[in-house]
């Protein structure tokens, strides 16, 4: 089963250029990230480059900083790799329970149908028709320093009902299908029948949840710190922008703690987009340029 | 075993909107006995929205009539216990109509039959399971080398729909519930199909509750034929008697319904029968409509 799922990933990502190159972005993005700490350490040669009056401030990009310092003296390059990092880290953490959220509600709900169905569709309506980004404000006001993990849950809450919402007409459609009958006449039971017959099938939906979701989860906390509302304690990209923002960085010629971080989320934005895109690619072949196979 | 399988007044209706009263009746009363011995072919023929499906589903106990009642050896399907479910399970095994959607695309086609291996416990080895459907393949005249480790959307119609049977063949089971199995097939592949139910009939005891809107398949067939018509079966009997001399107002429409051969007509250019032989296994593999794999 799991080698089987690999390779119709493969198969997939085969079929599709502009899914390929969404995951090579995101795999680069990823790795940069996972080194940070090596990347740190490089940087500043055994002191930490981030550390507060770490080196003069406003220094310009140069050979020791190759983008410069901030207003307390921190290693931009340095701080922006990790902040990369905090970003990503925020992105799966809500990826990953918006997803599991929104699969287990969407094949109860649509697996189970009758009453249950209508009990969590209604539900997921209304949190979706909820004003999203106002809640977020108001719930940031209460979230001071919290941690990173703290502020991926915050930021699900409001995520998974969108994964929720298209998987579920997925199963509905999945579930009337003459295999569904032919593994019931065969015995199989309905956790069974969800996980070998329907979930395979939603695995391009599921990725497409997870890739949305993490990608509001991103964004929706970059929105919220550019407007200075964003929860303290976690320096993610968003933060960086932000400072550069409040500080006037641009004028004192820091530009490097604007661009970069700013360059950075837009590609991390098209490589999800990318993601979605080629998914949705191969699983509707109508929007496929040449049939694939 | 000797078992059988019957309707008691069966009735399934379906909520609807936009209908008088809420709801539509898609069967009405029914009741029919299907015996394992002597083996037979009844066939169930309606026209489309008749309410045929429902009642295939309601046999396979895929869906629980609203009233009345399915007997599995003179028990309520829906109330066997573990044994008997079991022993139901195995006994009533169905033949869909598209033979397109009944395999889940992401897998190969080899899955539907080592599942009926091991949720069945036809084999206790891998070898010997795959002996088992080697012999089944043979048996609906598919050479196992063609279909293996194939993908659905990698074999014919034709193919698909004998994989089905070779299924059964490996169950062998007393009751086949074929829904329109062959209405998506071509004329000669629809011949070989409804042979090989005769076959299993003859060779292996089978009764085959066949659902079709097609009399000239009912005809093919013979044996014993119901009339169903919105969701009430109007006349049954022997196919000679119900095709000869109906007695049902709707029967005789139906039969009318059927184009007759004009002798005066021919057609320009005729098809060589042996011509069709050839168009076996491999040419319809060919020729499959590309399906775009779901991952
Ligand atoms: N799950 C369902 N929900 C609501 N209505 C249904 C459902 N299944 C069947 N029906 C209705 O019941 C009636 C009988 O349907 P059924 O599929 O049994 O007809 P059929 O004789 O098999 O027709 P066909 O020859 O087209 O396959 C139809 O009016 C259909 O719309
Ligand atoms: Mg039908």
């Amino acid at each position: 089963m799991p080698m089987r799922i690999l390779r119709a990933v493969l198969r997939t990502i085969r079929n599709s250029r502009r899914l390929a190159m969404g995951l090579v972005i995101l795999g680069v993005l990823v790795l940069v990230a996972l080194f940070s700490p090596l990347i740190a350490k490089a940087i500043g040669g055994g002191q930490d480059p981030i550390e507060l009056a770490a080196y003069d401030k406003w220094q310009v990009p140069g050979p020791s900083h190759l983008l410069g310092t901030d207003q307390f003296g921190r290693d931009v390059f340095a701080m922006v790799v990790k902040a990369l990092a905090v970003s990503l880290q925020i992105g799966a953490i809500a990826g990953v329970i918006s997803t599991v959220v929104g699969v287990i509600v969407a094949f109860v709900a649509g697996y189970k149908g009758g009453w249950i169905d209508n009990v969590l569709s209604t539900f997921t309506g209304i949190l979706l028709v909820i004003p999203t980004f106002p809640l977020l404000i108001a719930l940031s006001a209460y979230a001071k320093n919290v941690s990173l993990f703290q502020v991926g849950v915050m930021i699900s809450i409001f995520a998974w009902p969108f994964a929720a919402k298209t998987i579920r007409s997925q199963v509905l459609s999945l579930r009337t299908r003459p295999y569904v009958d032919l593994a019931r006449v065969s015995k199989a039971r309905d956790l069974e029948i969800i996980t070998t017959e329907l979930l395979p099938n939603l695995l391009p939906f599921i990725g497409v949840g997870f890739a949305s979701s993490a990608l509001g989860a991103i964004f929706g906390l970059v929105g919220l710190e550019i407007i200075g509302l964003g929860p303290g304690g976690v320096i993610d990209l968003g933060q960086i922008i932000y400072s550069a923002i409040s500080t006037g960085a641009l004028t004192l010629g820091a530009w490097p703690m604007f661009v970069v971080p700013v360059g950075l989320l837009t590609l991390l934005f098209a490589a999800l987009n990318m993601v979605n895109i080629g998914l949705e690619e191969v699983y509707n072949p109508r929007l496929r340029g040449v049939a694939g196979e | 075993m000797k078992s059988e399988l019957e309707l008691r007044g069966v009735q399934q209706r379906f909520h609807a909107r936009g209908v008088a009263d809420g709801y539509i009746t898609a069967v009405d009363d029914v009741s029919f006995k299907l015996l394992a011995s002597p083996p037979q072919i009844v066939s169930l023929v309606g026209q489309s929205g008749s309410g045929k499906s429902t009642i295939a589903r309601n046999v396979l106990g895929l869906q629980k009539p609203t009233a009345g009642s399915v007997l599995y050896g003179g028990k309520d399907i829906f109330k066997l216990n573990r044994a008997e479910y079991d022993a139901y399970r195995r006994d009533v095994q169905p033949v869909f109509q598209d033979p397109y959607a009944i395999f889940n695309p992401f897998y190969r086609v080899d899955r539907v039959l080592w599942k009926a291996v091991k949720k069945f416990k036809l084999a206790s080895t891998r070898a010997a399971g795959l002996q088992l459907i080697e012999e089944s393949l043979k048996a609906v005249r598919l050479e196992p080398e063609n279909v293996l480790g194939r993908y659905p959307h990698q074999l014919s119609g034709g193919q698909r729909q004998r994989i089905m049977l070779a299924r059964v063949h490996m169950l062998r089971p007393s009751f086949i519930i074929a829904d329109e199995p062959v209405s998506m097939l071509d004329a000669q592949v629809r011949k070989h199909f409804l042979d090989i139910l005769l076959d299993f009939q003859r060779e292996h005891g089978m009764t085959t509750l066949f659902i079709t809107h097609d009399l000239s398949t009912v005809y093919y067939l013979g044996g014993e034929v119901m009339v169903i018509t919105k969701g009430e079966i109007v006349e049954r009997g022997s196919v000679a008697t119900v095709m000869h001399e109906p007695s049902h107002p709707y029967t005789k429409l139906l039969l009318d319904s059927i184009p007759q051969p004009d002798p005066d007509k021919r057609w320009t250019t005729r098809i060589q029968v042996d011509e069709l032989e050839h168009l076996d296994d491999n040419t319809l593999g060919d020729a499959t409509k590309p399906e775009a794999p779901i991952i």
